[in-house]
């Protein structure tokens, strides 16, 4: 009894502390009603939530978006043949969330035959809200719902030959505003309003057998993708820029996107007392057709009306291969030998035709399909060696080549010359765990890598990475900390860039007693990176090159987590938290700084970010008997930025609710 | 003749424990329902009661002694931990993780179960799922929802889903499994090197990025290259960011810039990433928001440049 509390205890806490609703407390222990040699158990919270909102809108819907009105906060329907022989099935677990009109709902459910059938459904909603927020310079904003459906029905689930069908379906609609640069290159851009319709729907079917230790899986799906939208301009416009003479009076375009990825997986494993295998392979044959059709009118950047039409047309392809194929040995019980090959081959190709007409001239008449060819493979040998109870010994080394074939240019008739390059990049990896006593874990691992030509600046060249973590587990005492490091120093032939990023952690969880339990946690990210810039400024008529700035940012993230929970006379439920994060950047003070590294003043303001985003929470639930308990709970979010209180706001948010449950 | 008699009693004993426990040590579920009644009176409900249901399984495969092993010691004991054959609180990790495979390895989500970073540091099965008073709907993990479990370790990634813009894990309609595979994923083959070790593939062979922003996938005519040959965590940090686009810096241009420099051997020709043209006036606010201009920079059909 006293463990079946804890778990209550825990799963009410641990609940509490990222968003206030729905209630993590059970109304008591239902043990349910049986009809018909079924065992049904079912609960609802059916609540309201308010807001209050002062300060920036346009954040808060980003970041929480959380509104006011009636919703059916959480349910839960669970129906168990008791013998297990149900007729038709012998488990239905049907969960909710969010339904009525959070921004995140999600359904599940769960109908299951034993040995004859296993279906499975997940349903999501999510509402994204993205402001055209300032650092963004007010562009782009979207005001989306992602729709998310997957049916999986298993045919057989328990037996050596099982049968698979599914069906997902991923549908993102709304409205949302883009922008679109007009007449040429050095042109203004103009807000231009975007119906925005995507859909993929993916089919698939497959079997699993086994035979002698052997299991073979077999997966054939086909991916339908189709983009739809429209993009008009509502209104005429001067643009952004005052200082251009660029007009839109009218503009309109449509982009038709539409294709097919039938796909194949095989997956082969077996796994025996002293070795074990598996494979999986899988290629996918990518193929989009597409269309786009613009015309705007206006003025260009030097006042003469302009008519622009741009029509491009085509088909891509993307055949993608890929291997993974592992092998392990288990030499004794103490020792585990791993071997690991992997392999990828993609290749994007096609055939496009581009036409552009201004004022009735054709400009640019053909443009060819860049082709980009990657293909990388990977072996990677680890070794696991314990030869003592408390002390274990991990080895690794890795080895990747990676080729990229690629033909680029614009303007261009006729077959261009490929490039290709090859980069190739060395890991290797030491591990030690420790368990000194039952109670004490601790965990670390070393990686070291070495790249011969990285693509980026910023990729992984001379890379170094350390993972530490001790835990001590007494009871119901727990405290863990963690530490992390990842440098990567890169350099080029004229600049270099070199990243440090340092993680510390440290978590605790005690259940003091039957009603009363905490948990807190404590984490820093401090992250630095020096990189080069390379840009061209304007000194009154002149345009200046500068080689020689660096952009060196600094983040120092902060961000603290508490929350308590108490239960008194067993009947009222009490929770408190408290989620901090802050940034304290650089230290300084003011927008400008580190003009060591930079003189231009709009690098030196983002090369930190000082924020803090705080969120306390409160939360009343009160058992009224078996089968009802009432719900209250407030939550405030605070979310200001150090350098500009535009963004800023402060949130009320809060919600009382019933939950009934038998 | 003498020395074999002195090897016999050994012999014996080894071979007596090599034996498999033989039908009659194993007593039944029933047995144990009458002692562990309030474990055996919701057992019902759990998905380990298949076996008991099936009505047809060997017995070392069937209810409680598939799991804690022929129990007729602990009877006739008349209980105790000590007398339990697999009491789970008393195994090793590696032993948990034994006794749990021996029905469960035969699974494609748990194909790389053994070589899996968890299990390496011994954090087995027991550690996330509770067996017996399991509050999940599903899956009998230990915590009602799943992003706590994940979060009682991985608190540096709590901090980062803590960020004022992230994916909606707090909120409940993203799960840390949609993009990583707790029990071992095969290697990513989209990347050079040992990392990401956990993250599951998605749409056949991809990031799993890709399973919900199914636009950025393409193929486009003029791929940007970062997407396809360096993965979306070149640019974005996935957990969350101070950018509402999960931008690894607070404004888009220095993303940019750290790339675009025109120096080194990198880039798709190794003769280094493109530097922004000279009508590029850094100071000027803008040219500032280079997606202003450059909108399609995932990839475009229009344009060398992603503008359309």
């Amino acid at each position: 009894m006293r463990r079946l509390a804890i778990v209550a205890l825990l799963a009410a806490a641990a609940s509490a502390q990222p968003t206030v609703a729905p209630t993590g407390e059970p109304v008591g222990i239902t043990r349910g009603e049986n009809h018909s040699g079924y065992n049904v158990r079912q609960s609802f919270e059916l609540g309201a939530r308010f807001r209050s909102v002062g300060g920036d809108q346009g954040t808060y819907r980003a970041t929480v978006n959380y509104g006011n009105g009636l919703r059916l906060l959480s349910s839960s329907l669970s129906v168990q043949s008791v013998e297990g022989h149900g007729s038709a099935f012998d488990q239905i677990q049907l969960n909710t969330q969010g339904l009525g009109n959070d921004p995140y709902q999600n359904a599940s459910l769960r109908v299951e035959k034993n040995r004859l059938y296993r279906y499975d459904l997940s349903w999501r909603s999510n509402a994204y809200y993205n402001p055209g927020l300032r650092s963004d310079h007010g562009q782009h904003f979207a005001d989306t719902v992602r729709n998310y459906q997957d049916h999986d029905l298993t045919l057989f689930p328990q037996s050596s030959l099982k049968f698979f069908l599914g069906y997902s379906q991923n549908k993102q609609t709304g409205p949302a505003i883009t922008s679109a640069q007009l007449f040429d290159g050095r042109a203004d851009q103009f807000a231009l309003f975007a119906n925005v319709r995507r859909q993929q729907r993916e089919y698939r079917a497959g079997f699993e057998a086994g035979y002698a230790g052997w299991r073979l899986n077999v997966m054939h799906g086909w991916v339908d993708f189709k983009e739809d939208n429209s993009i008009r301009l509502p209104a005429p416009s001067a643009g952004y820029n005052v200082n251009d003479n660029s007009t839109l009076t009218s503009f309109q375009r449509t982009e038709p996107y539409h294709g097919t990825s039938p796909y194949w997986r095989v997956v082969l494993m077996q796994e025996s007392r002293w070795w074990a295998v598996n494979g999986r392979f899988t290629y996918v044959k990518g193929q989009r057709a597409f269309i786009q059709d613009g015309t705007g009118f206006g003025t260009d950047r030097f006042g003469n009306n302009v008519t622009q039409q741009v029509f491009t047309a085509g088909n891509a392809q993307r055949p993608a291969a890929t291997g993974s194929f592992n092998f392990s040995v288990f030499p004794s019980t103490k020792l585990t030998i791993t071997n690991q090959t992997a392999l990828s081959h993609i290749r994007m190709s096609g055939s496009s035709v581009f036409t552009q007409l201004t004022n009735g001239s054709p400009i640019r008449p053909f443009v060819p399909f860049e082709f980009l060819g990657i293909r990388t493979i990977a072996n990677s040998t680890d070794a696991d060696y314990r030869p003592l109870t408390w002390l274990g010994v991990r080895l690794g080394y890795q080895y990747s080549t990676r080729r990229v074939r690629s033909i680029e240019g614009f303007n261009a008739v006729g077959v261009q010359p490929m490039s290709e390059q090859e980069n190739g990049l060395n890991t290797g990896i030491l591990g030690v765990r420790l368990r000194p006593t039952k109670s004490l874990t601790m965990n670390f691992d070393g990686e070291i890598g070495r790249a011969d030509q990285p693509f980026y600046p910023v990729s992984g060249k001379n890379f170094q990475a350390f993972r530490g973590r001790a835990e001590y587990r007494r009871g119901d005492f727990r405290f863990a900390g963690y530490v992390r490091t990842d440098y990567n120093v890169n350099s080029g032939s004229l600049y270099s860039f070199a990243s440090r990023n340092r993680q510390y952690g440290a978590d605790g969880t005690w259940t003091i007693s039957r009603t009363f339990f905490i948990d807190a946690s404590y984490a820093k990210l401090h992250l630095d990176t020096l990189g080069s810039l390379s840009y061209f400024s304007r000194v009154g008529t002149a345009t200046v090159s500068v080689t020689n700035d660096r952009s060196y940012y600094v983040s120092n993230l902060h961000t603290a987590n508490l929350s308590a929970h108490f239960t008194v006379r067993g009947r009222v439920d009490v929770s408190l938290g408290l989620s901090h994060i802050q940034d304290t950047g650089d230290g300084r003070a003011t927008v400008l700084g580190n003009a060591g590294y930079t003189s231009l003043a709009a690098f030196q303001s983002v090369q930190t970010f000082p924020l803090r985003f705080t969120s306390p929470q409160g939360k009343l639930s009160v058992r009224i008997n078996d089968k009802l308990r009432w719900n209250a709970g407030y939550q405030n979010y605070g979310y200001g930025e150090q350098f500009s209180s535009a963004q800023g706001f402060r949130a009320h948010t809060g919600y009382t609710s019933v939950t009934w449950a038998f | 003749m003498s020395g074999c008699n002195a090897w016999a009693p050994l012999a014996l004993l080894i071979g007596l424990c090599a034996l498999p426990a033989a039908a009659q040590d194993y007593v039944g579920s029933n047995a144990c329902r009458t002692c562990h009644i309030d474990l055996y009176s919701t057992f019902f409900r759990n998905p380990h009661y298949k076996s008991i249901a099936a009505g047809n399984q060997a017995p070392e495969k069937t209810g409680c002694e598939s799991c804690h092993g022929p129990a007729s010691g602990h009877v006739g004991a008349g209980g105790g931990k000590d007398t339990i054959p697999r009491a789970f609180s008393k195994l090793s990790p590696t032993q948990v993780a034994d006794t749990c495979l021996g029905c469960h390895a035969q699974s494609i989500s748990r194909a790389n179960i053994r070589r899996s970073e968890h299990t390496l540091d011994d954090v087995v099965c027991t550690n996330c799922h509770s067996i017996h008073r399991s509050p999940a709907p599903k899956n009998l993990l230990k915590t009602e929802q799943q992003r706590d479990l994940c979060y009682g370790c991985h608190t540096t990634v709590r901090a980062q889903f803590s960020m004022p813009f992230k994916h909606r894990v707090n909120e409940g309609s993203v799960q840390c499994t949609d993009c990583h595979n707790p029990h071992g994923s095969f290697a990513a083959t989209w990347n050079m090197g040992a990392r990401p070790r956990m993250v599951e593939q998605g749409v056949g062979n991809e990031q799993p990025c890709m399973k919900c922003h199914i636009d950025k996938r393409g193929p486009f005519v003029f791929e940007h290259a970062a997407v396809r040959v360096e993965g979306c965590e070149t640019c974005h940090s996935a957990h969350g960011s101070t950018n509402p686009r999960l931008l690894k810096r607070p404004v888009v241009y220095t993303v940019c810039l750290e790339c675009h420099t025109g120096s080194g051997n990198f880039g798709r020709q190794a003769n280094g990433i493109p530097r922004n043209s000279t009508f590029h006036n850094m100071a000027d606010p803008r040219f500032q928001n280079c997606t202003s201009c450059h909108v399609r920079i995932h990839g475009s059909n229009a344009d060398s440049f992603f503008f359309r």
